[in-house]
């Protein structure tokens, strides 16, 4: 899960990004509310992390601006102000959850994972698809009851797969939505990990739709 | 705040005493003056009748002639009071029924105050008559003048007596209407939850009571302002803290987090001590200023001579470390001692966050100099840098609490420039921002008031 963590203050951002990327999200971290609201914009995030404090633009109106351009990226809102009336705010101008500092690491990934669930249509922090079961929080993988280890890749891309299951996902959406900056992506990684969880889970476990993607059905039988 | 009754009560005491005292005391000597006055009419006047009483006796004698003694009768109640001896050639030969047989008086002719062998006091008055052979003693008890006298007193004190605890009464219930307005101010602000700072109105003040109403109507409004000066504070403070806080608390827990990866664990246990270090200087500062915002006239009155020379050298070379640390330069031009009216430790405060401030948004490397001079009379210090300098914008923001200036990777609480506002603002130094010509960077010069007492202190 790709994450935009927007945060002024260096080293509470440093430690969140840290922290979250122990957590197995992928984590791109921007200082000012207008790279913000640009990189929320464009970028394919499965969820933000906002301060509200932030230089050049403030949150609320970043928040206010993203949801005026119909983008609907789910946005936690992390901030100091934990007046009432800021939480209201917060809440109506299009916040998904409103967090006040200091959070713990751990509270704030099942937040998010909460989000990205929700923003899925998803009830439960387990995925299930036919014989995949794939328990988020904890990060474990299972076929027809039996553990599949697999590598961090490798569970992000079928936990993308999965989310968006019945859903053809392109190479660059996939891309977009495993890698945070400063990762080189090389051309065939996806192939690569695709060829990988195949190998692993079951060689039908996910369609490849020629020239536009991957797709992971709900109901397979992988008989 | 519960009402205060005691000094209520004692208002009314000092009113009512005195008042009764004063009344007691002035009917007393009334008292004293007229049984004076009375003495003295009676004397006289009584006297007038003993004088006209042996006059009458002389002339009487002078036309009987009997032998003998004769006892007049007693005609009146008031008869035992008074008794004369009439004598003829030595003889007695009248006299009253109480009178004894030996003359009254050892004078012949006067008034005399004698005691008889009654053993009473007798006013007496002795004449002889014209022949010289007729003796006339006319006298009356002393006592019967007194009874008098009392009698008139008493008439004087008596009603005193009735009337002062009347006076008292009518006193007390007067002194405690005339109070009232008092009592209902009591009342009111006792009424009052501590939290309610609204001004105090009282329907019929009396005119003597509107300037302490006023008084207080004006602590309040001070009281209001500090209170909510402090409630922004509070609130500003804590929404400050929360950030280095919550940094604190997610470096912790990557540090915990980390594995096998020992560098990440020593990053993040490093971020969380520099972390720990912002949070401790935050709070010094919110001491600091909070100290300063609730008591300026406290540091203002301990204004005493202070060279600043002195005091940019001790906090340029406290900081001369962590300068060296980031390779950063830093100059200090402070020769001659000046003399400034302030607090030392004010003066370091300040000096220290104009320079700390100076370091801080800085590049490693930079350029700092710090100078005392004087210019036209007035000391003033100087800090440039090197550093990127300030917008116009940023720079007429600066000093608001918490103000930040933006894309700076060293993190500041803004609170600095407060606390060399309100210390400046102390001492009546001038505080300019501006461009330094010298490095290029911001230059901020504040300038004292131009000493008025000896030119120079010097350690």
């Amino acid at each position: 899960m790709r994450i935009l963590l927007a945060e002024d203050d260096p080293m509470l951002g440093d430690g969140l990004r840290a922290g979250l990327r122990q957590l197995g999200f992928q984590v791109d971290w921007v200082r000012d509310g207008v790279a913000a609201e640009r990189e929320l914009a464009s970028g394919d995030y499965t969820a933000a992390v906002l301060d509200l404090g932030l230089p050049l633009k403030d949150g609320l109106d970043v928040l206010q601006a993203l949801r005026a351009r119909k983008i609907s990226t789910p946005v936690l809102v992390l901030t100091a102000r934990d007046a009432v009336p800021d939480r209201i705010r917060g809440l109506d101008l299009g916040a998904d959850d409103y967090v006040v500092k200091p959070v713990d690491l751990h509270e704030l990934g099942a937040r998010l994972r909460s989000l990205v669930r929700r923003s899925h249509g998803q009830m439960q922090d387990i995925l299930q698809c036919g014989a995949v079961l794939l328990e988020s929080a904890a990060r474990r993988v299972s076929l027809n009851g039996e553990s599949v280890t697999l590598s961090t890749r490798e569970f992000d891309l079928l936990h993308v797969l999965m989310l968006n299951a019945d859903r053809v996902m392109s190479r660059e959406q996939l891309e977009q939505q495993l890698y945070s900056w400063g990762y080189e992506v090389e051309s065939n990684a996806i192939e690569v990990h695709i060829h990988h969880l195949r190998r692993k889970l079951h060689p039908d476990v996910i369609q490849t739709v020629r020239g536009v993607g991957y797709t992971l059905l709900r109901s397979q039988d992988l008989a | 705040m519960k009402p205060v009754r005691r000094p209520l009560k004692s208002l009314q005491a000092r009113l009512l005493l005195p008042l009764l005292g004063l009344v007691t005391v002035i009917w007393l000597a009334a008292a004293t003056m007229t049984w004076f006055e009375a003495h003295e009419e009676l004397d006289d006047l009584l006297d007038g009748h003993l004088a006209q009483a042996a006059a009458l006796l002389v002339v009487q004698q002078a036309r009987t002639d009997d032998d003998g003694v004769a006892d007049a009768p007693s005609l009146h109640k008031y008869a035992p009071q008074v008794a004369f001896q009439v004598f003829h050639e030595g003889k007695l030969v009248l006299r009253s029924a109480n009178a004894g047989l030996a003359p009254m008086s050892p004078k012949d002719h006067g008034f005399k105050t004698v005691r008889l062998s009654d053993g009473d006091s007798w006013r007496v008055f002795s004449t002889i008559g014209a022949e010289r052979d007729v003796q006339v003693y006319v006298g009356e008890k002393t006592e019967s003048r007194n009874v008098i006298l009392w009698a008139i007193l008493h008439s004087v004190l008596l009603p005193l007596l009735y009337a002062l605890p009347l006076l008292a009464l009518g006193g007390w219930w007067a002194v405690r209407q005339g109070l009232a307005p008092l009592r209902q101010l009591s009342h009111v602000i006792g009424q009052r939850r501590p939290q309610a700072l609204k001004q105090v109105v009282l329907a019929d003040m009396p005119t003597e009571m509107q300037p302490m109403v006023e008084a207080l109507n004006a602590l309040f409004e001070r009281i209001e302002l500090m209170v909510a000066s402090e409630r922004r504070f509070t609130a500003d403070a804590a929404h400050e803290l929360r950030t280095p806080i919550a940094g604190i608390r997610a470096q912790a827990q990557v540090a915990m987090g980390a594995g096998a990866d020992e560098a990440q664990r020593q990053h993040a246990l490093q971020a969380t001590l520099i972390g720990c270090d912002r949070a401790t200087r935050l709070v010094e500062q919110l001491l600091t200023l909070a100290r300063l915002e609730a008591a300026p006239a406290a540091a203002t009155a301990a204004a005493a001579p202070v060279d600043l020379s002195a005091v940019a050298r001790r906090v340029a070379a406290d900081l001369a470390r962590i300068a060296l640390a980031r390779h950063q330069t830093l100059e200090l031009e402070a020769d001659a001692p000046h003399a400034i009216a302030g607090d030392d430790m004010l003066i370091g405060v300040l000096v220290r966050n104009l320079i700390d401030n100076a370091m801080r948004y800085s590049p490693d490397g930079a350029r700092i100099c710090v100078s005392v001079t004087e210019a036209s009379g007035q000391p003033t210090l100087r800090v440039e840098d090197s550093g990127p300098g300030m917008t116009e914008d940023e720079m007429a923001r600066l000093g608001e609490r918490f103000y930040r200036v933006l894309g700076h990777e060293r993190p500041g609480s803004g609170l600095g420039w407060s606390i060399v506002k309100r210390i400046a603002n102390l001492f009546g130094a001038q505080v300019q921002v501006g461009h330094s010509d010298l490095l290029g960077g911001l230059a901020v010069a504040v300038r004292w008031p131009a000493p008025t007492t000896g030119k120079s202190t010097g350690h």
